[in-house]
């Protein structure tokens, strides 16, 4: 270890990937609670996929500075064609696969048409977390201040549709409203998100914090706290050694894909600890049961209350 | 065989897979499962092309991994049913870009592994798709009367004294292996695009459910083909153009639908799905 932590991250490129983590983080823990408990993962992991002709043609109009508003147009697009097919339940999931690959291809040929094809894909599928500049990261705080704000002001009624949908309805509310401000929301901090992480790891920090977070807390306030904090461990945890791995053995480590595993090796943390933890409990039955999932959230919610 | 015969062969072989895969994918709803599989192929293959193996053996290794941590995931209480699957699929991607970023001097074909090269097909993945899809059909034929019965009444199906995991089983081993072998084509983003896309639009036309898997596998090949002759016409990325064709299919079968829902109130009313 030839580095200390704070040696490291007194460097002005970690420096930003250090903020562009703990902006992404705070988003990500907040509309998390969106995604995780409308099971909208596979939404999220289509939405993800339809910004990427989006950051195609940014790129291919107006370089660089294209990107975000590329993304942001291709996000809101798909968030409305998302918000729709989640209207008729029929065939939902087959239906997000199809314009998942669609909206991929799409990109994959728009790409194909240009010069250095397999490099500029690489590194929007991958993301360039240590090269983000000063000016992404603005970028990418105020995308991730709006989804928050869009999941801030809808949190009651997203949380009253996600526990009782039909009372939800029977109360006055629109559903696709609500749903539609959810989904703008996951696609603004998707659209936040990509460019440090691109487009295949992204979904990691939209599914796994919230999870964590379910995991290891009984409490429904310990829930946005919770998924906040593990992807900023991660993050900076993961920087860190993605940093000193890089300058220890002279090889390129994508620091990405460090922060991902990091992630994912807290989540995998959180699954056995868990396990060991009801062992211990003796396993009550009513919490052990795999199908009782959907029902436990608001029980949860009514005993912290 | 040249190359571009190779390619139309694995499609036509792809396509009649889709019929019998990528129907169980849309009737038991499963292709958020499909997706992280295809997706999480990723890593395998690119630790198999470092050793200099054949691909689709690391894929088809990770693929069997992969399934054992999903269903040993989906078991975890207290979250939701769709995490297992952004797990594996965040986990696939991460582990296949870090161990590319460290091999960046080996020549791994990361975008071949991510959006196919239908074009550089070989007959090893041919003989793979070939055998895959000759077991799919043995299923089908065996058990696909009792497949069917679990998949629209899977309470029914335990009450009548069958036992459910041998059929679950039976659906996720062909699935896994449709996914992998679809990979040399389309790749570990658009692998589910050839499986799913032709089987969604035969949901959407299908009158009868006997009638999907045939009009599946017609539009699977039918697209497929097409895909390839666009990408050829418009010297655009083969993988990405099959993707294409295959989501329009779904589009104009939902326009078709919508055509014949809007003819049909002049007529009788027939007995729909």
């Amino acid at each position: 270890m030839d580095f200390g932590l704070l040696d490291a991250f007194s460097l002005p490129f970690m420096a930003r990937a250090l903020g562009t983590v703990a902006v992404l983080a705070v988003a990500a823990g907040i509309v998390g609670i969106g995604i995780s408990f409308r099971e909208l993962e596979f939404v999220s992991d289509g939405l993800v996929h339809a910004v990427f002709p989006g950051l195609v043609i940014g790129a291919a109009v107006g370089g660089t500075a294209g990107l975000l508003p590329g993304a942001v147009v291709a996000a809101l697009a798909a968030a409305v064609l998302f918000t729709v097919l989640g209207a008729e339940d029929s065939g939902r999931d087959a239906a997000i696969a199809v314009v998942l690959t669609g909206l991929f291809s799409l990109g994959v040929v728009l790409v194909s048409r240009q010069q250095g094809y397999v490099s500029q894909l690489q590194e929007l599928l991958f993301g360039r977390l240590l090269t983000v500049t000063e000016l992404q990261l603005w970028q990418i705080v105020a995308v991730s201040l709006i989804a928050v704000t869009l999941m801030a002001l809808t949190l009651r009624a997203q949380l009253f549709r996600a526990f009782d949908p039909a009372g939800f309805e029977a109360a006055g509310f629109g559903p696709r409203r609500t749903d539609l401000a959810l989904i703008s929301s996951i696609a603004l901090l998707t659209v936040a998100g990509v460019q440090a992480l691109g487009v295949l790891m992204v979904v990691a920090l939209l599914t796994v914090p919230m999870a964590v977070s379910r995991l290891v807390s009984r409490r429904f306030s310990l829930l946005i706290p919770i998924a906040i904090l593990v992807p900023l461990l991660a993050g900076s945890l993961g920087l860190w050694l993605a940093f000193d791995w890089s300058v220890g053995t002279g090889a390129t480590v994508s620091a990405g894909a460090v922060v991902v595993l990091v992630l994912l090796a807290i989540y995998g943390i959180a699954v056995l600890g868990g396990g060991a933890a009801r062992a211990v409990r003796g396993v009550r039955g009513r919490l052990g049961r795999p199908g009782g999932i959907g029902r436990r959230g608001p029980s949860t919610a009514r005993r912290a209350g | 065989m040249s190359y571009f015969t190779r390619a139309v062969i694995e499609l036509i072989l792809l396509g009649l897979l889709s019929g019998i895969a990528g129907t169980l994918i849309v009737l038991r709803r499963r292709s958020f499962f499909a997706v992280a599989l295809s997706h999480a192929t990723f890593p395998g293959g690119v630790v198999f092309a470092v050793a200099g193996y054949n691909l689709l053996i690391g894929q088809a290794l990770f693929a069997v991994l992969l399934v054992l941590i999903m269903t040993l995931l989906a078991r975890v209480p207290g979250q939701g049913r769709q995490v297992a699957s952004g797990v594996v699929l965040s986990f696939g991607f991460a582990l296949g870009a870090l161990l590319a970023s460290l091999n960046s001097g080996l020549g791994v074909p990361v975008e071949a592994l991510l959006v196919g090269s239908p074009l550089s097909v070989t007959d090893s993945d041919l003989a793979a798709a070939a055998a895959v899809l000759l077991l799919t059909l043995v299923v089908a034929v065996a058990a696909g009367r009792r497949i069917l019965f679990h998949t629209f009444d899977p309470v029914g199906f335990e009450a009548a004294g069958f036992r459910s995991w041998p059929v679950e089983l039976a659906v996720t081993g062909i699935i896994a292996a449709s996914v992998v072998v679809a990979m040399p084509a389309v790749g570990a983003v658009l692998g589910v695009a050839v499986l799913i896309g032709p089987a969604a639009a035969a949901r959407v036309l299908a009158p009868r459910v006997q009638w999907i898997p045939p009009l599946a596998a017609s539009l699977g090949v039918a697209a497929g083909l097409a895909g390839l002759w666009a990408s050829r016409a418009f010297d655009i990325a083969a993988g990405g153009s099959i993707g294409l064709a295959m989501s329009a299919v779904y589009v104009l079968a939902l326009l078709l639908r919508r055509i014949a829902d809007a003819i049909r109130p002049l007529s009788p009313p027939q007995p729909s799905l």
